[in-house]
């Protein structure tokens, strides 16, 4: 039987990711290797079928919704592979793209791999690892997300702080092409030359191209990245699937710190925390993640508590405080906290805080607590978005990731709270403020409330454009943002884009309807 | 109010390790943490404080590195800190760390109120809280879920129990052992862990409260590890295909 069977209704689930676009499709394939993956792919391309990959589907922007066409899920190629070292004596793992997240984190941890399969070089490397010793450091806030989809979208997430985000932790990734034929890149390996690229097939074969002759934004960033003499594997880290579907990637593996810790303290205003965060990018050691929370954030949690019971054990705010920020520090010494506390405490002080209302998270045990409260954020919105979408069905998440330098940083929160003050919108704002990236989120209760935050988002996408920022810092346009990225990149970008993919994907069946939006010539 | 915590160092782990000589918990390898409850009483207490004001003390009985466990009690609020802790306490069972505590008690000079968790993760027993209050000589209510009032020396709380809660009113001095659905445990402050980290647990022997050898350790214990076995899991998981075979599967289970 082919690989590829007809859409079902049995299948709906697959037609929706955690941003709740509503997508459709005609057939759908659930690979469980690479042959069977070109299998899928050779028959949208002979039948010039669109199709969609799609991981977990937690992504945020609609990125593996299908639009017609074909899913392609990949969430059965979920094995690890194997694992090696490099002459520097990293640790990389070898796995399929539907692995997810939480599954590489819970096998690392207690050493605990189906080395079936496995090669003796990769079951030799495994005698050296100790459980626990080796972590993959990305970490978008839903473990359950599928490092696939984590590097389509170059995900980042909070400690991308001090390790950066995704891609910068994939060494080696194999790509299927439109066409079915496989590419194979390194990091430090396939380069441009100048805009000129050739990337090789693993048949023998190559696709000769050129690049858009425009940079990126040199800031975190979840869409295209694009440069002169770029490394080829950054084509396929960050272009949600417009390219090439990843069949398999090396991550490369940190050794875990001896102790993770963190603190979230309160301030009475908005200004306070700024300052605050100000002070915690400059502070040694550097923190491995900074968060905000505004009061809309902490209020609707804090009302939450009533209806989730797992909220119920989220520990009371202290009283007369308007928002909150939390650090997390990952420490190379066991008992490093105290003297991290020593230096942090007057920095809380100096503030507007105090020391003596803050939440210290001493170990990993304790850290949780803050994690859970952390994630108790987007969850609660999730509840809501689910709430509102019974009234409304084309009411989605409307959250935003925009991200600007350090320089704008001040400029674009204050025109964010100017902005939602004045349309009196439900929202709230949260975020990795440390990267100058935070989620003004709308809470929409009608298609009225939800017009009026989508035109909000595109004024801001055109502000944002302006101080050299991006739309999408780490979810990725998808779908939901296409408009966004088409404001942000300007007709003449757009064209450029769709001319590189053209070189890519001719008949353009890949990823249809993310990212790019069709503009006149 | 003075409030004596008694708070237990556990190991972190949820599936114990025994011995297959002694029968007795294996601590050697598995980090170790303030048992989960202990962390309620501990909660209650420093709530307590907050509104009649006080002193809280931990108490604990193990082995010198309990002073860890001790010392993040501090950082939440207990203004000092005791270790029972030397070779004539080891191997206690249940009535003589309850005597050894009670000692404990009796040289601090008594307190208004001892709060405890249900019971240990690793022991299970929830026996050394009520054993404690019979030596102490006060009245104690166990699985306490809620401390509804106190006045005029007499304290109104709410038992958990199989049926639902029960009401009580006890006079203080009292014992009471919590559950978790007491209270959410804070974490630290800044200033809390700092204050903690200068700190230092006090630690008292045998002699130290007046115990005699007979009384604590194994020597002082009336009972003996015989055997210990892990209870076996049963859940299990059988597919069936379909109604019908669904149906023939309940009545033969029914048959039997």
């Amino acid at each position: 039987m082919s690989i590829v069977q007809p859409y079902t209704e049995a299948y709906r689930n697959y037609l929706f990711d955690e941003s709740r676009t509503m997508g459709r499709a005609d057939y759908i394939a659930f690979p469980r290797n690479e042959a069977e993956l070109i299998e899928a792919v050779r028959f949208a391309h002979d039948n010039h079928v669109p199709l969609t990959a799609q991981g977990a589907r937690t992504g945020l922007a609609g990125g593996a919704s299908p639009q017609g066409g074909m899913i392609l899920n990949l969430s059965r190629m979920n094995r690890i592979l194997g694992i090696r070292r490099d002459e520097n004596g990293r640790f990389l793992l070898r796995v399929q793209p539907g692995v997810t997240l939480i599954a590489v984190r819970k096998a690392l941890r207690d050493k605990n791999f189906d080395v079936s399969g496995w090669d003796e070089e990769s079951r030799e490397t495994l005698k050296d690892v100790r459980a626990g010793a080796l972590f993959f450091s990305p970490d978008p806030t839903e473990p359950t997300a599928s490092i696939g989809g984590m590097a389509s979208c170059n995900a980042c997430g909070a400690r991308s702080f001090l390790y950066g985000c995704t891609r910068k932790h994939v060494g080696a990734l194999r790509a299927v092409l439109a066409d079915g034929r496989v590419t194979a890149l390194a990091r430090g390996r396939e380069r441009a030359r100048g805009r000129d690229f050739e990337l090789p097939c693993t048949d023998g074969t190559t696709l000769r191209g050129r690049l858009p002759d425009f940079d990126t934004p040199d800031i975190k960033d979840a869409g295209y990245l694009l440069r002169a003499d770029m490394e080829l594997i950054d084509l396929f880290l960050g272009s949600q699937g417009t390219l090439g579907v990843i069949s398999e990637l090396e991550l490369l593996l940190l050794p875990s710190p001896a102790l993770l810790c963190g603190v979230t303290a309160f301030f009475p205003d908005d200004e306070n925390a700024l300052q605050y965060v100000c002070a915690m990018k400059r502070f040694d050691p550097k923190p491995a993640s900074i968060e905000f929370f505004d009061r809309r954030a902490l209020s609707l949690v804090e009302a939450q508590k009533a209806e989730t019971p797992a909220f119920r054990q989220l520990q009371p705010l202290p009283e007369n405080y308007c928002c909150a920020v939390y650090v997390e520090f990952n420490l190379d010494e066991e008992n490093g906290l105290c003297p991290v506390l020593e230096t942090l405490a007057p920095v809380i002080s100096r503030s507007g805080g105090d020391p003596d209302d803050t939440w210290v998270a001493r170990d990993e045990l304790e850290l949780e607590k803050l994690l859970l409260f952390r994630h108790s954020v987007p969850e609660t919105i999730d509840l809501h978005v689910e709430k509102n979408k019974k009234n409304e069905p084309e009411i989605t998440i409307l959250s935003t990731d925009m991200a600007v330098d350090d320089e704008h940083f001040d400029a674009l929160f204050h025109l964010y709270k100017r902005d939602l003050e004045e349309s009196g919108l439900p929202c709230l704002i949260f975020g990795h403020i440390g990267e100058n990236h935070v989620h003004p989120n709308i809470l929409a209760r009608n298609l009225d409330e939800y017009r009026r935050g989508h035109a909000l988002f595109e004024k801001w996408a055109r502000d944002v454009s302006q101080m050299g920022g991006t739309i999408t810092a780490e979810h990725g346009a998808g779908k939901i943002k296409r408009k966004l990225a088409l404001i942000m990149y300007g007709p003449e970008k757009m064209r450029a884009l769709w001319a590189l993919k053209r070189q890519l994907d001719p008949e353009n069946i890949l990823g249809p309807g993310n990212v790019l939006t069709e503009v006149e010539a | 109010m003075k409030i004596v915590v008694c708070v237990k160092q556990v190991p972190a782990t949820g599936e114990q390790r025994l011995d297959p000589v002694t029968g007795t918990v294996i601590r050697e390898g598995v980090p170790s943490i303030l048992n989960p409850f202990d962390a309620y009483a501990l909660e209650e207490a420093v709530r307590l404080k907050e509104r009649f004001g006080g002193e809280i003390v931990a108490l604990s009985m193990g082995v010198p590195s309990a002073k860890e466990t001790l010392r993040r009690a501090l950082a939440v609020g207990a203004d000092r800190a005791i270790l029972l802790s030397g070779r004539a306490f080891a191997g206690a069972d249940t009535l003589a760390t309850a005597r050894a505590l009670s000692l404990a008690v009796c040289k601090l000079g008594g307190a208004d109120l001892v709060l405890c968790g249900r019971m240990a993760t690793d022991g299970d027993t929830a026996q050394v809280g009520p054993m404690l209050a019979e030596l102490l000589g006060v009245p104690h209510a166990a699985d306490v879920a809620h401390i509804k009032r106190v006045e005029n020396g007499r304290m109104t709380i709410a038992r958990m129990t199989d049926d639902g809660y029960r009401c009580e009113r006890l006079p203080l001095p009292a014992l009471l052992t919590v559950v978790k659905e007491i209270n959410v445990p804070r974490l630290p402050s800044v200033t809390g862990v700092l204050r903690a980290a200068r700190a230092e647990a006090t630690v008292w022997d045998a002699a130290d409260i007046g115990a005699s050898p007979e009384d604590v350790g194994q020597r002082g214990s009336r009972t003996r590890v015989v055997r210990t076995a892990r209870p076996e899991k049963k859940a299990g998981c059988r597919m069936l295909g379909g109604a019908a075979a669904l149906l023939t599967a309940l009545k033969a289970k029914g048959d039997r």
